[in-house]
């Protein structure tokens, strides 16, 4: 598993009825940077762990073109050893206690996670703050770490599903940090060295950039005077920048193949550009999505290519496949795994689709579906006190609302399909795909060559690039 | 889905038995959970069994449904005699009653604001499950009852159905890990069902007839053959009105039981070796045959494979991982089938036999010598950290109460085994290490990748 997929518990404050928040802004200082962390914590009083985060605002997108992945890099060096104690002792003690410590990279945020039993939460924040603030950055630890991430790499080979993804985002992202994924590549990973860690750990790890977030049994004062004390340990430095880079999306489709010899399945990945978290189209877009592909059982591609047409088991669409949504325009992905004989037919019975979508928008049953099942969900979101920090993190971070459930109904039951029609009008593109399918390369061609004997030139599909997995992650 | 036993801290006091509220139902257990929550166990005449642990933090709850029939019954059933019916009609249950036709199950359900909602199948047991706002509880339980006691099947979408399973089927067969898996069960048992994979195979999934369909859910969709498990904001005077209500005019019948095969005892160690087309590096899976979930030596035996293999400073993730010659290394037990698993996925430049190499080492090691004091508290600890995260969501308390109940006949077993890992000592690893990791009982499948020139003849 990629060490970048180690999630953990993300933790924020929000407050809905009873729910009790804190939120820490100090006023600013004279040279304009805070006086005191920012910190959102909320106290769960039954709670058996104590659940923090550490979020340094800066991610992949700053990486340079030639080293990606060297902020997922900086993150796991923190993790392996300070100054004081080796990799080996500050893991186990670190376990010992009934904790546990990881790093997660997006595109603009590093974010340390980290729980552990009630019981030792101090010892765990005094091991948090040695991390973050000592680390040892040790050269055989970064060698090892290196090889272990290289091996996590070309082990993505082994899953037809990434492959597809890392196919696509080396078209609508190239040119940029993001045409690869956060941890890198095996080129990109070589070119790192331990004095580009240190350097990046020191441009970036500075009180500006730092965030607190944490769920616990404690009195608010507790943990908030823990996170200071480190808080005030880091120096001053730069605000956050928010960098953002643009999307390449072609005219008409483009069919790029992954050749994987033999498979049963092709793994299809559709991709377009999608919205950031602050498009004011997003809850429209999400709602008409939701019953075009984003639910499963319910949607529209779920029912029709999988319930009608048994093509597939899995098949759906989302605005958030590489992550949650960000300060940066994501992507707009379809996937699916159809059996191989139906690649074609999928691929093409999907653009039908999405043209219909995009033409006509939802039938009023399918639009009153998705405001329904989105407004009396709602609560979901807010379910426990890590999910309610974790809302009131992504509203600092992005500077978006969060909205009440009086609110939330409002908004999305003032959507129409005329309303839907526009943006998806606006924001996405009739024929702008690029289509990645993981399959044998010759099973591929065959198939699309019988699907299109009859069909105009001009509408037929031709493969316009091969990769083979090992280009792909190389 | 593979099993994972999530083990338990609590200390459980029976406050109550077999008490008759009325003649709608019976009130059988309550039992106070260690971090002070009550958890009620109901009956009703037709033998349905209800378990409700009442959370009220959010207005939401889990409600799942579990039915003691899986793959391993259909195989062992005189008029079936083959596996996929049981994972293929989980399916089905999806696909209409005359009240709420194809799609309208899914589609209320969705309108309801169901989280999480879907449904699995194992070796033992079939569960169907989702989060809805509390407010939503008595439709869910129209809903959930009615396709219980009047799913309509229909030929015409069994066939349809039939192509989304078999997709299902070619995705694993992509898998080289899951055929891994696969082929561990097969080599581990050689009569037990065990052998035979959930899913079917492509030809018994496209020959499952429509009258084996209804002889199979008119066989085993009983309610004396599921229990009902919900967790979250409810309570029992609204719960069980609702259940009563619902499900108290479904007929139980008989179920029939078979009994497994019994297998014989291994005598030497097994091997197979195989290649597939999808994998890039060696696979390797060693399993040691262990006794069932019952078995006291089950806490040992789940402490020890947390010591092996939980955290970054596990024993196998240093001597594998960090080392360089593995990417992944995991220990685990699984009960139903009973076996400890070591499961390691390989370097593209080192060979599954380095991995049995060192596990060797690493099981020798614990065998001839007492844990540490400081590996066993880590080891403890990790486990209590693992519990206190689970428990805190209501569908994976669900879940774990849901699994227990179904591999051991009580719900509370998970809780009652990791009470018993606080009386463990550091010598109790070893003893079981040295009773059970032994060569002559355990089984090694390697999965490697096809050799270059036949990776596209």
């Amino acid at each position: 598993m990629l060490r970048t997929t180690l999630l953990c518990v993300v933790l924020s404050a929000f407050a809905f009825g009873k729910s009790k928040v804190s939120f820490r802004a100090a006023p600013p200082s004279q040279n304009g940077v805070p006086a005191a962390p920012i910190v959102f914590y909320e106290r769960n009083p039954s709670g058996l762990t104590s659940d923090v985060s550490v979020i340094v605002m800066t991610g992949s997108i700053e990486d340079p073109l030639d080293k990606v992945g060297l902020s997922n890099l900086v993150a796991e060096m923190v993790l392996r050893g300070t100054q004081k104690m080796s990799r080996e002792k500050f893991q186990s003690e670190l376990e010992r206690i009934g904790g546990s410590l990881s790093a997660v990279v997006s595109m603009d945020t590093i974010q340390f996670s980290g729980s552990v039993i009630k019981e030792n939460n101090k010892k765990f924040l005094a091991l948090l703050e040695e991390a973050l603030l000592h680390p040892a950055f040790n050269e055989k630890d970064f060698l090892e770490l290196k090889r272990e991430i290289l091996n996590d790499i070309v082990h993505v080979k082994n899953s037809n599903g990434r492959l597809g993804g890392l196919a696509a985002r080396r078209e609508i992202f190239k040119g940029t940090a993001l045409e690869k994924p956060g941890f890198g590549s095996k080129s990109t990973i070589e070119k790192i060295s331990l004095a580009d860690v240190q350097r990046r750990y020191n441009d970036f790890f500075d009180r500006p950039k730092i965030v607190f977030a944490a769920a616990a049994p404690f009195p608010e004062s507790e943990m908030l005077d823990a996170f200071a004390q480190i808080w005030r340990q880091f120096p001053d430095g730069s605000k956050p920048t928010k960098k953002i880079v643009n999307l390449k999306v072609p005219e008409k489709p483009v069919l790029i193949v992954v050749d994987k010899p033999k498979t049963s399945t092709g793994s299809l990945f559709f991709a377009q550009a999608g919205i950031s978290i602050q498009d004011p189209e997003r809850y429209t877009l999400n709602t008409g999505n939701f019953s075009f592909g984003g639910e499963p059982l319910v949607s529209r591609l779920f029912r029709i290519v999988r319930g009608e047409l048994g093509w597939t088991y899995a098949i759906g669409s989302s605005y958030s496949a590489l992550g949650g949504l960000s300060g940066q325009q994501g992507l707009y992905t379809i996937s699916s795994t159809p059996s191989v004989e139906y690649t074609s037919k999928t691929i093409f019975k999907i653009l039908e689709m999405w043209k219909s979508y995009l033409d006509e928008g939802l039938s009023s049953d399918e639009l009153d579906l998705a405001k329904d099942s989105l407004i009396n969900s709602y609560p979901f979101e807010f379910e426990t006190a890590a999910k309610r920090v974790s809302h009131k993190l992504t509203s600092y971070l992005y500077n978006v609302p969060i909205l009440t459930p009086e609110e939330f109904a409002e908004k999305i039951g003032d959507i129409s399909n005329r309303k839907l029609k526009s943006a998806l009008k606006e924001k996405q593109k009739a024929n702008g795909w690029i289509i990645a399918l993981v399959a044998d390369k010759d099973v591929v061609a065959k198939d699309l060559e019988e699907y299109q004997k009859d069909l105009p030139k001009d509408q037929r599909l031709t493969i316009s690039k091969v990769y083979t997995p090992d280009e792909l992650v190389n | 889905m593979k099993i994972k036993y999530f083990l338990v801290l609590a200390i459980c006091t029976i406050i109550q038995t077999h008490q008759v509220i009325a003649a709608d139902y019976e009130k059988v257990a309550e039992k106070k959970l260690f971090n002070g929550e009550v958890l009620t166990e109901y009956k009703l005449p037709n033998g349905l069994k209800v378990i409700l642990l009442p959370r009220h933090e959010a207005k939401v709850l889990t409600f799942q449904t579990w039915f003691d029939i899986g793959s391993l019954d259909e195989k062992m059933d005189a008029k079936l005699k083959k596996t996929g019916l049981a994972h293929l009609f989980e399916h089905m249950m999806f696909r209409g009653t005359d009240k709420y036709p194809d799609g309208k199950f899914d589609e209320l359900t969705s309108r309801m604001g169901s989280d999480k909602q879907n449904a699995t199948t194992y070796f033992y047991r079939t569960n169907y499950y989702e989060s809805i706002p509390s407010n939503q509880l008595k439709k869910l339980l129209e809903l959930e009852s009615d396709r219980m006691a009047n799913l309509k099947l229909d030929a015409a979408l069994l066939e349809k159905e039939k192509g989304a399973v078999v997709g299902e089927l070619r995705r694993a067969l992509d898998n080289p890990g899951r055929i891994a898996w696969d082929e561990l069960n097969r080599t581990v048992f050689e009569v037990a069902p065990f052998r035979y994979t959930v899913i079917g195979t492509e030809e018994e999934i496209k020959g499952f007839s429509f009258e084996e369909a209804q002889y199979f859910y008119k066989t085993f969709y009983a309610p004396n053959n599921a229990t009902i498990i919900v967790v979250g904001d409810t309570n029992e005077e609204e719960l069980m009105k609702w259940v009563v209500k619902y499900y108290g005019d479904m007929k139980s019948q008989e179920i029939p039981r078979y009994k497994m095969p019994e297998e014989p005892a291994q005598k030497k160690e097994r091997r197979v070796e195989k290649t597939h087309p999808q994998a890039t590096s060696d696979i390797l899976l060693v399993g040691y045959r262990i006794p069932p979930v019952n078995s006291p030596d089950i806490v040992s035996l789940s402490l020890l494979s947390t010591h092996l293999s939980t955290g970054m400073e596990a024993r196998l993730r240093k001597a594998l991982v960090d080392s360089g010659i593995a990417v992944s290394a995991g220990c685990g037990i699984s009960n139903v089938p009973d076996y400890l698993e070591f499961s390691v996925s390989l370097s593209e430049k080192h060979k599954a036999e380095e991995a049995l190499e060192i596990i060797d080492r690493e099981v020798n090691l614990v065998k001839s010598q007492t844990v540490k004091k400081d590996e066993f508290d880590r080891a403890l600890n990790q486990e209590l950290l693992s519990l206190y995260n689970m428990i805190e969501d209501n569908s994976s308390m669900a879940n774990m109460l849901g699994d227990y109940l179904m591999v051991s006949g009580d719900y509370m077993r998970g809780f009652e085994i990791i009470d018993q890992f606080k009386k463990l000592k550091p010598a109790d690893l070893k003893s079981v290490a040295k009773k059970y990791l032994n060569k002559e009982s355990r089984s090694i499948v390697i999965v490697r990748p096809p050799s270059k020139k036949s990776s596209r003849s």
